[in-house]
C-alpha cells in the first residue's frame, strides 16, 4: 500500500507507450501504461474486494478507402488482470492470464500490471512486410467483471469505471 | 413502432394491436422475471444487467407509448361524442385504480421493506465482529510466526560453527525438538546445504528466493506467510546462520498452519471481503432492487392500463353497436346489427335489440302496404270525385264544410277551399251570391236523419243569370247524424234544354195544326174573290178585292211565321271548320254599308280562327245587327258597334248598340224562346243565336251598357282546340 508518486485520488489509466516488433516469435508486443487506481479502488482492494482489469488490442488492417467499413482485423487479444488483496497474508495477488503471483506491495502489482513483455499477438505470416497496420491498445477496468449493483451504480461513476482511451499507432513490419 | 401502431387507427380494436399489446406486455413480464432473478446474487446476467435494465426501461416506454396513444384516441371519441365513450373512460378509469392501488401500495412496502432489509445486513456491529475475526486470525497467524521465528532463532544458534555433518545430525533433531514441518540450510548462494522434512516424500526444501538471501546476508531475518495452493497456509522464517568457516548461511523453517485455522481464518476473510463488497454495492443494490421494482410496477401499472382499455372497449362495444342500430333505427334504417359475441346478459340485450327492429321492421312494412291501400282508394275515390261532373260536398255536424270536390266549386263559381270549416250559416258573409243557398241546404241537413233528402235550388250564377242545382243530401257516419254529405248538380241546361225540346215540339205540331186550315182559307178567300167580284158593284168589289188581300197577305204571314217556328225547331247540325270571324263579320257588314243608322266596325286582325260553321255564324251575326238595328229605331242618334277582338282561349264577338237596353228581368234569365221585348217579334232571334252559340261550344252574354244601351258578347272557342266539344245540351236536344 505504498502511494505511489502523483498518485491523484482520481483513477487514470493512460498507455504511456506501445510497439510491435516482428521477431522470430512472430509479431510481440511491448506497452507500458500509467496506472493510478486513486483513492476509491485502493480502499475498495483494500477491504478484500477484487480488481478486474483488461488490456483490448487490435491490430487493423486499415484500407483507406469507404469510410473504414471493410476494415479487417488482423488480429487482436485481450489480456485479463485481476488484482487482490490477502488482508490475512496482507500480500496481495496478481492474476495475468492463468498465472498467479503473490506480490508484497501494491506498487509492485501495479508496476507488473503496467508492463507487457513479449506477448505475442500475431504470427509472422500474418503481417506483409513494408505494409501499413493500425495498432490499439487500451487498459481497463472490465466493467463485465463487477459485481451486479456495482455495475448499476457505477453507470457514469469516474472512479469506477477506469479506462485508458485508445492508443493508436502504425505498424510498418 | 410508433408509426406502426400510428397505422392502426384504433390499435387496440384490431387484431394486430392486440398482438402488438400482448407481445409487449408478454416480453415485460419476462424481463421483470429475468431481473428479479438476475437481482439475486447469482452469476446470471452477470454482465448483462444495465442491459436488461435498459430494455425493461424500453418495454415500459413501449407500452405507455401504447397506453397514451390509446387514451388519445379515446379522448378524441370522447371529442367526437362516439357513443359508449364516456363509458370505456369510466371503465378504464375504474380498472386502472383497481390496478393502482393495490400496485402502488406493494410497491411502496416493498421499497421500503428492501431500503430496510438491506440497511439492517449492514449493522456495524457484524462489521465489527468481522473486522475482529479478521484481527484474530491475523494475530494468530503473528503469534505463530513469532513463534516460528524464536525457534528459529534458537536452532541458528545451535547450528552456528556446526560443520555439514554435524549439522545435518543436528537438524533432524532440532525439527523434530521444535515440532516444525520443515527445516533447510542454505549457502549464500542458495544452495541447499542440509535439509530435513517431516514429509519422506519431500526430497527438496522450498527454494529461497534472491532478494531474500540478500537480506539474510545484511543480518536481517524474514518471517512471511506463504500460501500455498496444496498446503494451505505455510508460516516461513529465514534466519542467518553463521557458519564454521565464517560464511553467512541461511536457516529456512517452514512451519504448515493448522488446517482448521486456515479454514476459520479464510472463513473469515472471505466473508470479510464479501462484506465489503456488499457494502461497496449497498447504493447499487438498492438502485438496482428499486429500478426493478419500479420497473415491473410500471409494467404492470401500464399493461393493466392497455388491458383495461382493451376489456373497456370490449365491454362497451355492445353499446356502441345498439346506439348505432338506435340511430339506424331512428332514421328508419331496420336492418338486423352483427349480434355481439359475448356470454352475457350484453348479448342477450343485442339480441332482443335485433328482434326489436325486426318487429319493427315488419310492423313499419304493415303499416306502409295498408298505408299505400288507403292512399290507393282515397285516391280512386279522388279521381272518382275530381272527374265526377256533380258537386259534392261534406258537412261536418256543425254544419262546417268538411271537404268538396272541384266540380261543386266550379258549379257553384266559387273557390270553396275558402270556405272550408266555415260554418253554413255564415257562408252569406263571406260569398253574398251564395245567400239563396244557404237556406234551403240549411233546411234540406235539418232534415230527417237516415232518409235521403233532395230538393231544387236555385241561386244566382256568376254573371247574374240563374242557375238551377238539384241537390241530395244524405248522412253518413254511424250515427248517421254526424256528417252529411251533398250532392248536387247544375240542371239549369237541362231544364234549358227539356223546355226547348218542349217548345220545339209544340211549335212544329202548332206549325203543323195551323198550316193545314191556313191553305183552304186562302184558297177560300181567292174563290170569294173570284166568283164575287163581278157580281159586285163597284164599291164593293172594291172592298172584297181589299179584304181578300188582307187575308191573304195575313195567311201568308201567318204560313212565314209557322214556317219559321219549324225552322227553330229542326235546324241542321253545325258543321265546324276553322274559321276566320273579322273575315266572315267584315263580308256581312258589307251588305249593310248604305243603311241607316251607320254601322262601326272594330275588327282586331289580331284575332285567331274559331271553329265554325259560316252559314250559322252570318245567321248568328245578321240576328244580332237585327235586333240592334230595331233597337235603336227611336234614338235620335243611332249607333252601332260590332267589334271582334282575342279573348281567353277565345274570339270575343261584340254588339253594342245605345238603344232602351234589356229590361232587368231578361238579363237574370237563361235565354228562352218566344221572350221578346219588340213589338213585333217572335222572340226566336236571341234564342237561335244562343243555339248557335252553344252548338259552337261558346257562350253569349247580355249586359246593358253603363252610357246606354245594350251589349251583346259572344265568346267562340278557339279553332286550335280542335273540334268543338258537342255539349251535353246538343246531345240532349238532338238525341
Amino acid at each position: 500500500m505504498t502511494a505511489a508518486p502523483g498518485r491523484a485520488s482520481e483513477p487514470a489509466i493512460h498507455v504511456r507507450s506501445a510497439d510491435v516488433s516482428v521477431t522470430t516469435d512472430g509479431a510481440v508486443l511491448d506497452a507500458n501504461f500509467q496506472i493510478d487506481l486513486g483513492d476509491t479502488l485502493e480502499e475498495a482492494l483494500a477491504k478484500g474486494l477484487s480488481l478486474h482489469f483488461v488490456a483490448e488490442f487490435e491490430l487493423i488492417y486499415e484500407r483507406w478507402y469507404l469510410l473504414n467499413l471493410w476494415n479487417r482485423t488482423i488480429a487482436s487479444f485481450e489480456l485479463r488482470y485481476r488484482l487482490n488483496y490477502n488482508a490475512l497474508t496482507r500480500q496481495y495477488r496478481l492474476t495475468v492470464g492463468s498465472l498467479t503471483q503473490n506480490v508484497e506491495t501494491l506498487a509492485d502489482a501495479v508496476q507488473t500490471m503496467a508492463r507487457i513483455r513479449n506477448q505475442v499477438i500475431a504470427s509472422r505470416d500474418d503481417l506483409k512486410p513494408g505494409q501499413d497496420y493500425t495498432a490499439q491498445l487500451r487498459l481497463r477496468i472490465d466493467p463485465k467483471q463487477l459485481p451486479k449493483p456495482f455495475q448499476i451504480s457505477s453507470i457514469g461513476s469516474k472512479s469506477w469505471n477506469v479506462s485508458s482511451e485508445w492508443y493508436r499507432w502504425t505498424v510498418r513490419p | 413502432m410508433t408509426s406502426r401502431s400510428l397505422r392502426w387507427q384504433a390499435a387496440l380494436s384490431t387484431r394486430g394491436g392486440r398482438i402488438l399489446t400482448g407481445v409487449v406486455i408478454l416480453c415485460g413480464a419476462i424481463l421483470v422475471y429475468l431481473l428479479s432473478s438476475a437481482s439475486a446474487d447469482t452469476p446470471a446476467f452477470a454482465s448483462g444487467i444495465v442491459w436488461l435494465l435498459g430494455a425493461g426501461v424500453a418495454v415500459v416506454l413501449l407500452l405507455m407509448m401504447l397506453a397514451g396513444y390509446q387514451l388519445v384516441l379515446l379522448r378524441r371519441r370522447l371529442k367526437a361524442r362516439i357513443f359508449g365513450s364516456k363509458l370505456t373512460l369510466r371503465l378504464v378509469l375504474l380498472f386502472a385504480l383497481v390496478a393502482l392501488l393495490p400496485g402502488v401500495l406493494v410497491y411502496s412496502v416493498s421499497v421500503q421493506f428492501l431500503t430496510r432489509s438491506i440497511d439492517t445486513w449492514f449493522d456495524i456491529r457484524v462489521e465489527k465482529a468481522l473486522e475482529g475475526g479478521l484481527a484474530l486470525g491475523r494475530n494468530t497467524l503473528d503469534t505463530m510466526l513469532r513463534d516460528l521465528r524464536t525457534k528459529a532463532e534458537a536452532m541458528s544458534l545451535s547450528l552456528t560453527d556446526q560443520g555439514p555433518a554435524q549439522q545435518r545430525h543436528l537438524i533432524n533433531a532440532l525439527r523434530e525438538q521444535a515440532a516444525v514441518q520443515e527445516a533447510a540450510v542454505f549457502d549464500q548462494n542458495g544452495v541447499v546445504r542440509v535439509f530435513a522434512s517431516d514429509a519422506k516424500e519431500r526430497l527438496a526444501p522450498r527454494l529461497v528466493s534472491g532478494e531474500l538471501l540478500q537480506n539474510v546476508r545484511m543480518h536481517q531475518s524474514s518471517a512471511r506467510i506463504l500460501s500455498d495452493p496444496e498446503e494451505g497456509l505455510l508460516l516461513r522464517v529465514v534466519v542467518p546462520v553463521t557458519s564454521r568457516t565464517g560464511e553467512m548461511h541461511v536457516l529456512q523453517l517452514i512451519q504448515k498452519v493448522p488446517p482448521d485455522i486456515t479454514r476459520d481464518a479464510d472463513a473469515v476473510q472471505t466473508a470479510y471481503g464479501e462484506f465489503q463488497e456488499l457494502m461497496y454495492s449497498r447504493p447499487g443494490l438498492k438502485q438496482m432492487y428499486g429500478l426493478s421494482l419500479t420497473l415491473a410496477l410500471l409494467l404492470a401499472l401500464f399493461a393493466s392500463l392497455l388491458i383495461a382499455i382493451y376489456f373497456s372497449e370490449r365491454l362497451s362495444a355492445p353499446l356502441g353497436v345498439l346506439a348505432e342500430g338506435t340511430r339506424a333505427v331512428a332514421q328508419g334504417d331496420f336492418r338486423e346489427r352483427t349480434p355481439v359475441k359475448s356470454y352475457d346478459e350484453l348479448r342477450i340485450l343485442t339480441r332482443s335489440f335485433n328482434e326489436m327492429t325486426r318487429e319493427l321492421a315488419e310492423a313499419r312494412e304493415a303499416t306502409q302496404r295498408y298505408q299505400s291501400a288507403v292512399e290507393g282508394a282515397k285516391n280512386f275515390l279522388e279521381s272518382v270525385l275530381a272527374n265526377l261532373s256533380a258537386g259534392v260536398m261534406v258537412f261536418d255536424g256543425a254544419r262546417g264544410l268538411r271537404s268538396a270536390n272541384p266540380s261543386a266549386g266550379r258549379i257553384l263559381g266559387v273557390d270553396l277551399a275558402g270556405l272550408e270549416g266555415i260554418p253554413l250559416e255564415r257562408w252569406a258573409e263571406r260569398e253574398p251570391r251564395l245567400g239563396a243557398l244557404v237556406e234551403p241546404l240549411a233546411t234540406m241537413l235539418a232534415g230527417g236523419s237516415a232518409r235521403m233528402r233532395e230538393g231544387e235550388i236555385r241561386i244566382p250564377g256568376l254573371r247574374g243569370e240563374q242557375l238551377t242545382l238539384m241537390a241530395k243530401v244524405s248522412g253518413i257516419g254511424r250515427s248517421g247524424e254526424r256528417e252529411f254529405v251533398v250532392v248536387f248538380d247544375d240542371i239549369t241546361n237541362l231544364l234549358q234544354a227539356q223546355r226547348q225540346a218542349a217548345w220545339g215540339e209544340v211549335a212544329r205540331r202548332m206549325a203543323h195544326e195551323i198550316k193545314n186550315p191556313l191553305t183552304p182559307i186562302q184558297l177560300s178567300a181567292e174563290r170569294l174573290q173570284l166568283r164575287l167580284h163581278d157580281k159586285l158593284a163597284a164599291p164593293d168589289a172594291d172592298m172584297l178585292d181589299r179584304l181578300t188581300r188582307t187575308i191573304v197577305d195575313q195567311v201568308s204571314a201567318l204560313k212565314g211565321m209557322v214556317d219559321e217556328f219549324s225552322r227553330h225547331a229542326r235546324t241542321p247540325a253545325a258543321a265546324l271548320r276553322p274559321l276566320d270571324l273579322g273575315q266572315l263579320t267584315r263580308e256581312v257588314l258589307g251588305l249593310y254599308e248604305s243603311s241607316n243608322p251607320s254601322i262601326v266596325a272594330k275588327i282586331d286582325p289580331g284575332a285567331a280562327l274559331v271553329s265554325g260553321d259560316p252559314a250559322k255564324l252570318r245567321q248568328v251575326l245578321l240576328n244580332l245587327i237585327a235586333n240592334a238595328e230595331d233597337a235603336v229605331a227611336s234614338v235620335t242618334m243611332p249607333r252601332i258597334l260590332v267589334t271582334v277582338e282575342p279573348a281567353t282561349d277565345a274570339v270575343a264577338l261584340r254588339v253594342a248598340d245605345n238603344g232602351a237596353g234589356f229590361p232587368g228581368d231578361m238579363l237574370h234569365r237563361p235565354i228562352e224562346p218566344y221572350v221578346t221585348t219588340k213589338a213585333k217579334g217572335t222572340g226566336l232571334g236571341l234564342a237561335i243565336v244562343n243555339k248557335i252559340v252553344e252548338e259552337h261550344g261558346g257562350t253569349i252574354h247580355l249586359e246593358n251598357l253603363v252610357s246606354g244601351g245594350a251589349r251583346v258578347s259572344v265568346l267562340l272557342p278557339l279553332a286550335q282546340r280542335g273540334p268543338a266539344r258537342q255539349t251535353p245540351l246538343e246531345h240532349i236536344a238532338h238525341g
